[in-house]
This record gives C-alpha cells, sequence and structure tokens, in this order.
C-alpha cells in the first residue's frame, strides 16, 4: 500500500475514529446505567444531553457562554493592543531591550492563574475583577513574543531597509512587522487560550457570572450532569476560539509562513 | 587588444565613481576587543568599471564593501567618496546585493511587489508598474511577478534580488559574493546574464568573490586584498574584450595570463 | 549553587533594570498598610509576622509531592499512550478525535468536576494536574514514534536482533529524545495546574496558602506568596531544563 493512500483517505479515517469516539461514550453510558462500578455523581451521556438541552432552552447556557466569550475577547483584545505596542516599542530600540529583557523573563514565571487572588483582592467580586485579570494575563505572551520577533528579525532585511532609505516608520510597517508576524501570531493566540482560561477562573472564584460562576452553582446544587455540559462547552469555546484564530493566521501568512499548531 | 586598449583609454578619462584614501576600519563591540579588520586601503573605481574584489575567508572583504554601501563607518581618518561626494549613509544610486538571497527577500511579498519595494514613495503607481514589468524582463523572470520567493529556485530567488537593487536605475551595484550558494550551471547563467545587464545600464560594479575564474571572467580589474589587516596587495589589470563568452574568453591568452599573474599573487609561485 | 544560579539563565544582568525601577517606584508610591498595593519592602514581613512562616516550607512540600506525583502520572501515561497512538497510524487516527476533545477542556473547568467526584483529597489534584500535564507527553512521544529513523528498525533487523532487545536496545532509546522534550513542556503546565488547583480547592500547598491570604484581606502575604509562586517555578523549569541538557550531552558523546 502507498505510504499514505490507503488509510489516509479521509473519510475512513475520520469515521474510525468517531465510532472509537461513540463507543467509548457507549461504554460509558453502559457502565453508569448498569452500575458496574458506582462513582458517585459521575453523569451518564445521555443525562448530560439531557442537561445542555434544558440549559439551552433556559437560556442559561447560552447567556454564560456569551458573558465568558464577551469578557475573554475584550480583554484579549486590549491586552494584544498594549503587548503590540509595547512589543514593538522594546523590540526595536536596542537599549530598551538590553534594560529589560530579563525583567519579563522573570515576571513571566508567574503563572497568571496565581494573580486571580490579589485581583479579587483589590476589585472584588466584580465584572471588573475579572476584566483585569483577563486583560492582565494576555499581554504577557503577546509582548514576549512581540518583541522576540521583532529582535529575530533577519539583519538582511534590515540592511534591505537601510540601503533603500527607508524611513523608520515605513521600516517598521515594510519590514519589521511582517518579518515579525509569524512570532505576533503564535502570541495572539498563546494570549487567547490564557485569556480564556482565566476568565473561567475569574468566574468561578470571583465573578458570579459567565460558565465558570455555572459550574459552580450547578456543583453546589448537586448537578453533575449540567457542571458536565458547562465543562464541554467551555472546551468547545476554546477549539472555535482558537480555530478561528489559526485560520485568521493563515489568511495572512499564505503559503509556508503559517506557523503549525502552536499550543504546546 | 585594440579594443581592450580602446577601453583602458575611456576609462582614465571618466571621473572616478567611488574613490577611498586611507581607508582604515574597525570592528568588534563598543566595549570589547575591537579589531583593526582594513587598514591604509586605497583604490579607485571609475564610472562603468566592473572591479572585483578578492582574497580569502575573513580577510574584510565584505567590511569594505559594507562600508562602501555605507552601512559601517570607517575610521575617522579615511575618505570614501562616491561621485564626489563623502559617504555617510546609503549614496544615491548604490544598490546593494546579498549573497543570501533568501533573507533578503520579503517572504510575504510576491516576486512583483519585492521589486516595486524600493520604488514605493519615489514613482507613480503607473511609472512603477511599467518599471517592474521592464526590470523583471531584464532579469527573465517576466512570467514569475505574482509568484512567491518561496515557489522559486535558488538561482531564481537571486535574479529577483537583482531586479530589486535593478529597479531604482542605480550607478553602481555593490554586490557580496552573490553566486557563492549557486551550483556552477546557475553560477555561469547569471554571470552571464548580470554582464548582459551591465552593458545595457553602463553600471559601475563592484564585486566581491573568492572566486578566481568568476572575478577574472567578469571584471575589468581585480583588487586582492590580504593581510591582517587587510590592505590591497595586488591589482591585475583583465585585458579580455567584451563582450564576454564562457568558452572563448576563457580560453584566450589574455584572460590565461592574467589567471596566471593572480594566481601567483595569491598562491605564490609553485 | 553557582552552578544553579547559572544554569537558571535569566539572561544578562541588566535586564533586570524595569523591574528594578517598577519595584522601586512601588515602594515608593505605596504603603505598608495600604489595602490594595502594599509597598514591596512590606512583602517578607507579611511572611513572617505572626508565627505564619511555619506554614510555608510544609506547604511547598505539598505542592511539590502533587507536581511531581501529577507529573510522574502523566509521564507514566503518556508514554505508554503515545507509543501505541505512535506506533499504529490506525491507532493514531483512531484515537485523535477522542483525544483532542479530551485535550479541549479546560482544567480550571475540570477541577469543580473532579471535587464533585472525588472529593478534596490528594488523589483528586493528582488526577487534575496529571490531565493537563499529560497532552505534551503523549503528544510528543507519539511523534517521536513515527519520527523513528527507518534506518535504526533495518539496523536491528540486519543483526538480527530479538525483538525485545530490538525494542530496548534500539527504539526506546531512541524515543527518549522527545519524551524529554514532552516532560519539559510538561512541566509548567503541570506546576501552573498544582497551583490552580490548590488555590481553588484549599486542600494544602502553596496555592492554598495564597487563597488563605486572599480570604483574610492579607494583600502583602498575598503578593510575597505570589513571588514565591514565581521563584517556585523558574527553579523547577530550570532544574528540568539542565536535566534534559545532561540527556542531551550524554547521547551526543
Amino acid at each position: 500500500m502507498g505510504r499514505d493512500e490507503g488509510l489516509n483517505r479521509s473519510g475512513f479515517a475520520d469515521a474510525l475514529g468517531l465510532s472509537v469516539l461513540v463507543t467509548l461514550a457507549g461504554a460509558w453510558e453502559l457502565m453508569v446505567r448498569s452500575k458496574i462500578a458506582e462513582v458517585q455523581f459521575l453523569p451518564a451521556p445521555s443525562e448530560i444531553a439531557a442537561a445542555a438541552q434544558s440549559a439551552v432552552f433556559d437560556g442559561q447556557l447560552i447567556g454564560r457562554t456569551l458573558h465568558t466569550v464577551g469578557v475573554t475577547l475584550l480583554g484579549w483584545s486590549v491586552a494584544s493592543l498594549v503587548g503590540l505596542g509595547l512589543g514593538l516599542l522594546l523590540g526595536l530600540s536596542p537599549i530598551a531591550y538590553r534594560y529589560s529583557m530579563t525583567s519579563f523573563e522573570v515576571t513571566r514565571a508567574i503563572p497568571p492563574i496565581t494573580l486571580a487572588p490579589a485581583a479579587l483582592l483589590i476589585f472584588g467580586f466584580s465584572l471588573k475583577m475579572e476584566l483585569v485579570l483577563v486583560t492582565f494575563g494576555g499581554i504577557w505572551p503577546v509582548l514576549v513574543n512581540t518583541m522576540g520577533g521583532v529582535q529575530k528579525v533577519a539583519p538582511e532585511l534590515r540592511d534591505v531597509g537601510t540601503m533603500l532609505g527607508l524611513s523608520p516608520r515605513a521600516m517598521v510597517q515594510k519590514i519589521v512587522f511582517p518579518a515579525a508576524l509569524p512570532s505576533v501570531m503564535v502570541g495572539l493566540r498563546l494570549a487567547l487560550s490564557l485569556c480564556l482560561v482565566l476568565a473561567i477562573v475569574a468566574e468561578i472564584v470571583g465573578n458570579p457570572a459567565g460558565l465558570g460562576n455555572g459550574l459552580i452553582s450547578a456543583r453546589q446544587s448537586l448537578q453533575p450532569a449540567l457542571m458536565f455540559t458547562y465543562v464541554i462547552t467551555a472546551g468547545l469555546l476554546g477549539v472555535v476560539l482558537n480555530a478561528a484564530l489559526g485560520a485568521v493566521a493563515k489568511g495572512l501568512m499564505p503559503g509556508d509562513r503559517a506557523r503549525r499548531d502552536s499550543s504546546w | 587588444m585594440q579594443r581592450g586598449l580602446q577601453q583602458r583609454a575611456r576609462l582614465v578619462d571618466m571621473q572616478a565613481s567611488y574613490e577611498c584614501t586611507n581607508l582604515r576600519a574597525e570592528v568588534g563591540s563598543r566595549r570589547g576587543a575591537r579589531r583593526v579588520v582594513l587598514d591604509d586601503v586605497s583604490f579607485t573605481v571609475g564610472k562603468c568599471e566592473f572591479v572585483s574584489i578578492m582574497g580569502r575567508s575573513g580577510v574584510g572583504k565584505t567590511t569594505l564593501l559594507r562600508i562602501l554601501a555605507g552601512l559601517q563607518e570607517p575610521s575617522p581618518d579615511s575618505s570614501v567618496s562616491f561621485g564626489g561626494k563623502q559617504v555617510a549613509g546609503p549614496p544615491d544610486g548604490v544598490s546593494l546585493v546579498f549573497q543570501d538571497y533568501t533573507n533578503s527577500l520579503l517572504p510575504w511579498r510576491t516576486v512583483a511587489r519585492n521589486v516595486a519595494l524600493p520604488l514605493e514613495g519615489q514613482l507613480s503607481k503607473q511609472e512603477r508598474e511599467t518599471r517592474i514589468a521592464e526590470t523583471l524582463e531584464m532579469v527573465g523572470l517576466g512570467d514569475r511577478a505574482n509568484d512567491r520567493p518561496f515557489e522559486l529556485s535558488g538561482g531564481m530567488q537571486q535574479r529577483v534580488q537583482l531586479a530589486r537593487a535593478l529597479a531604482s536605475r542605480p550607478a553602481a551595484f555593490l554586490m557580496d559574493e552573490p553566486f557563492g550558494a549557486l551550483d556552477a550551471l546557475t553560477k555561469s547563467d547569471l554571470e552571464d546574464q548580470l554582464l548582459d545587464i551591465v552593458a545595457a545600464t553602463e553600471m559601475t560594479v563592484v564585486f566581491v568573490t573568492h572566486d578566481i575564474d568568476e572575478a577574472l571572467y567578469l571584471s575589468d580589474r581585480v583588487l586582492v586584498l590580504d593581510g591582517t589587516p587587510a590592505r590591497i596587495e595586488a591589482e591585475i589589470v583583465v585585458d579580455c574584450p567584451r563582450p564576454r563568452a564562457q568558452l572563448r574568453t576563457r580560453e584566450s591568452v589574455e584572460f590565461l595570463s592574467a589567471r596566471h599573474e593572480l594566481h601567483e599573487v595569491i598562491f605564490g609561485t609553485r | 549553587m553557582r552552578r544553579l544560579v547559572e544554569r537558571v539563565r535569566l539572561g544578562s544582568l541588566p535586564g533586570l533594570l524595569l523591574l528594578f525601577l517598577v519595584l522601586v517606584g512601588w515602594e515608593l508610591v505605596g504603603s505598608a498598610d495600604s489595602p490594595f498595593y502594599p509597598a514591596p519592602s512590606s512583602w517578607w514581613p507579611a511572611l513572617v509576622e505572626r508565627g505564619q512562616s511555619a506554614a510555608i516550607v510544609p506547604a511547598l512540600v505539598d505542592t511539590l509531592r502533587t507536581f511531581g506525583l501529577g507529573l510522574t502520572v502523566a509521564t507514566i501515561t503518556g508514554v505508554a499512550l503515545g507509543l501505541a497512538v505512535g506506533a499504529s497510524r490506525v491507532v493514531g487516527r483512531a484515537t485523535a478525535p477522542t483525544f483532542e476533545f479530551a485535550r479541549a477542556l479546560p482544567p480550571a473547568a475540570i477541577v469543580p468536576v473532579a471535587t464533585l467526584l472525588l472529593g478534596f483529597d490528594e488523589t483528586m489534584k493528582v488526577v487534575v494536574v496529571a490531565l493537563a500535564a499529560v497532552w505534551p507527553i503523549l503528544l510528543n512521544t507519539s511523534s517521536g514514534v513515527r519520527e523513528l529513523n527507518p534506518l535504526l528498525r533495518d539496523t536491528a533487523r540486519s543483526l538480527r536482533l530479538s525483538k525485545t532487545r530490538t525494542l530496548f536496545s534500539v527504539l526506546l532509546p531512541s524515543v527518549t529524545p522527545s519524551v524529554i522534550l514532552g516532560i519539559r513542556v510538561a512541566t509548567p503546565v503541570a506546576l501552573v495546574i498544582t497551583l490552580l488547583v490548590e488555590y481553588l480547592t484549599a486542600v494544602n500547598g502553596i496555592g492554598a496558602l495564597v487563597g488563605d491570604a486572599q480570604r483574610t484581606f492579607q494583600p502583602a502575604r498575598v503578593f510575597a506568596l505570589i513571588v514565591i509562586a514565581g521563584a517556585l517555578s523558574l527553579a523547577v523549569n530550570a532544574l528540568v531544563r539542565s536535566a534534559e541538557e545532561r540527556v542531551i550531552r550524554r547521547r551526543r558523546r
């Protein structure tokens, strides 16, 4: 059989994968129904589906999802603008870079999640707390990756710009920024995933709204099927957002420049 | 022979293009050890002359070229002028061609837009389109205008760089081992293409290479850079008539004697 | 000790100027009593006052233990699954949707579910950490297997090595660098999720201490603990990186 021919016929492989997934779900359903292995509170897939359906109908699921998405995107947009601007400035100026890079490497080691308690202390249980945490956390990946990308622009490209007598603005616009774009996109994608996680964490501990809060209230009322619904929705949300941004990245950087999935 | 002499006479009359006097250059970091790379380098390059600069790896050829390009500053006592004016920053009318074409072309622009880069802000859109089309024809890439650099072979990418350098119709070309990364067949093709272009545009060329035969084939004069710190150790005049041809010129008496001379200078009599 | 400091490889020292300026500015602008932005000088005292310092080292131990256990479970599971997934194209394609689905679930959202199903104990913490950290290891192991140099297989066959010998002397050693890379990528994930679980569930560990300080309105202590979390993160990452380098260096010879 040719190297990839037989098994890579898209239809077959995907069908196999899906059937594995369905089989596992089926086994799960059977396990819960027949009480072979009893795990307290573990819901069957059918119960999860039912909970999801009712959550959609009473508006809970959609409302909460919209909140989480809204906060994530808003915080991410602001964080991206700030991170891009600062990253460009710091990357372009060798002096600024030299006196600040290590500072960023050190502060980057602080897991943004650990900032949640500080945000909670300062801003209390509010939407503001969620927004601040999401935005602040999202700035770092964008900033660091933009800075790195600008620094890594091939010296030959800069020389080309100098030889052509490009003004500083034209240099950034035509050469530095396009050359740094792959790194910038990596930073933007990392930031988006991070912003979503931070939003959910903020909703779990602080702001009584959104998917995170839905999780907590479902837990408090001992509704595991509803909890699973929220978890799965959060997962889907992450996938959709990441895919959307990936598509944008591919559109901006055709051919060999589009980076592969960078979630690792 | 007659044509060669006529050519020499013509060159002597012309005002010099590049003029270097007592050029001295250092490399190294601001605080670290600084090394004198070039010292007491003096030469001129006449208008429409094709001069090659040869030397072993690391001797300072690229540093010299970068100084001519205005990308690097020589020591204060040096004098480097182009067209009568001191070089401070990239001089008008001078284009630089790098060896590493992959890293000097903009991968996110098509071939045509790469060539457009020096023209943006200088010519109107209409004039730009015409100039780009003309220039791409000169390098034989007229049909690849909308491709991206990564879709082209190495030789073609280097031709795109040539086109970009040509687009602004410069008076002088500075070339840093432009064909060093290419295979022998592509190299001879591009050498001839370069000679055609230079003949058509009457440009001055300063060509850095470590390939003896290439230097002799292309140039009117070959300068040998040697020593630590480096200076012009020798100057070989290549009296071959133009237009040159790969086979005929390389078998001619003038070529072989110049080659012999150059070989002796570089390797000593063996 | 000096080797460890070198290994942390913070880049050049001048780069800390910005951080230094920010801290000094904060110190000048803030005061020790500010309810929201206590000055940096008050952070350390807040850690050690009123005998609260006794809790810190045990908390560190708890965090490291959960982190270590979680990473170990993730490694064993990830390598086992990765070997299976990488060895056979069919298995790889068949399991891909399931794994992609599981991988997409955010660990933060999983924590409340885990506490409901497993309770508030060490097992729950380790499970959540392992669930989050297994993916880089799994993916890197499977790609390591898939990218195995076919020449090695041929060499083993031409030397007529037994199946077990082939596995242990040829295949596993050549997959090792990929596995180590996966572990290196999984390490920060494991640590962050450990802290997250501790913060959300307040069982034990540094994360729980931070949550505690937050609920009792001790901002200086919160910031001090954040710094400790950051230092822990730097140290752990540096250690794993240097372990990775030592493995690679041994192979180069």
